[in-house]
């Protein structure tokens, strides 16, 4: 048999061959018994590599494993709340910024009212509105941020 | 396989019982792939956790009409080729050194056990790439169109490389024992 087809051998063997191929090997194997004591080794080789012993995890690493899926999982629900929640807040807190120049310009002129002289532009009012409106927000963040580092919650 | 398609349907409404299912069916194959793979067993420990991790974590991108298995093994080989491109940068295709000073007693070689030991031995000197595909092919029991899937290369490619490893393994078999123990 050609070398070629001695390749075939090993591959019959892991019954990695068409049709034709099988075939052909056959054919050769009813003819040459070298080629048939060599079919014989790979055959051995193959079975051999079937029965190889089968390790399995062991009880710890399947625990273990549970365990860190579950952490994995409720970690990264907790993330995907905070973002919705977050979220939710940005846009409650532009929705608000925008409906508060009602409430500004309202309490501006009031204010003119009763001081009876013209107390400034309202955008000026609107502007140190949201300035202290901010600022509170960044310490509060702050603040939480600083609680959640203690609490070891985020690194 | 249903019950893996209800269990991971259950995973995916967030319950862990699913993932307890899938892993009572599927661990022991998984685990002996990545042992076989990685050819250590720390660090198929390691990948075997990441690997479930992943699987709770991805368990949306699962389509549930085709078959659990391949798609966890699918999982389970980038994790662990990541693993092995960290591990052995000089690449995957090469076998450790043939180790020295086999025992030559011809009587040592006569019992099946002594002989399949000796079969693990060459099997983990192997290159990881020459192990993953004997332990997929022999183990794992797939046949060449799956394996070809399973490695991600046209079929021929595939049947070369089982070729490549057998034909590597015979070598080392073959050096090492009388060569009546593999004839």
């Amino acid at each position: 048999m050609s070398g070629h087809a001695r390749d075939l051998l090993a591959l019959e063997a892991a019954g990695a061959l068409d049709a034709a191929e099988a075939a052909r090997v056959e054919t050769h194997l009813a003819e040459c018994p070298a080629c048939a004591g060599e079919a014989a080794a790979w055959r051995l080789l193959a079975a051999e590599l079937g029965r190889l012993p089968a390790p399995k995890p062991s009880a710890a690493l399947v625990a273990r494993t549970v365990e860190a899926a579950e952490e994995h999982r409720a970690e990264r629900s907790e993330r995907a709340w905070n973002r919705a929640a977050l979220g939710f807040l940005v846009a409650f807190s532009w929705t608000l910024a925008v409906l508060s120049w009602v409430v500004v310009d309202l309490v501006k002129g009031v204010l003119a009212l009763r001081l009876e002289r013209s107390v400034g532009p309202t955008a000026a009012w609107y502007g140190a509105y949201l300035v202290a409106g901010w600022f509170s927000a960044a310490v509060a963040a702050a603040l939480l941020g600083r609680r959640a580092r203690e609490e070891g919650r985020i690194a | 396989m249903d019950a893996d398609r209800d269990d991971a349907a259950r995973l995916r409404r967030g319950d862990t019982a699913g993932l307890a299912g899938l892993m009572g069916r599927h661990q022991d194959r998984l685990y002996r792939y990545l042992l076989r793979f990685l050819g250590d067993e720390a660090v198929a420990e390691d990948v075997f956790q990441q690997t479930w991790v992943r699987v709770a974590e991805r368990i949306a991108r699962y389509d549930r009409s085709r078959p659990f298995a391949p798609w966890l093994l699918a999982v389970a080989r980038h994790l662990a080729l990541d693993q092995l491109r960290r591990r052995r940068p000089e690449g995957l295709d090469e076998g450790a050194e043939p180790a020295a000073g086999a025992d030559a007693d011809p009587l040592a070689f006569a019992a099946a056990a002594q002989r399949r030991a000796r079969l693990a031995e060459a099997v983990a000197a192997l290159a990881p790439l020459d192990r993953e595909v004997l332990s997929l092919r022999f183990e794992e029991e797939q046949a060449l169109p799956q394996l070809a899937a399973t490695l991600g290369v046209p079929v021929p490619t595939a049947k070369a490389r089982l070729y490549r490893a057998l034909a590597r393994l015979r070598a080392r078999l073959l050096a090492r024992a009388p060569a009546e123990e593999w004839r």
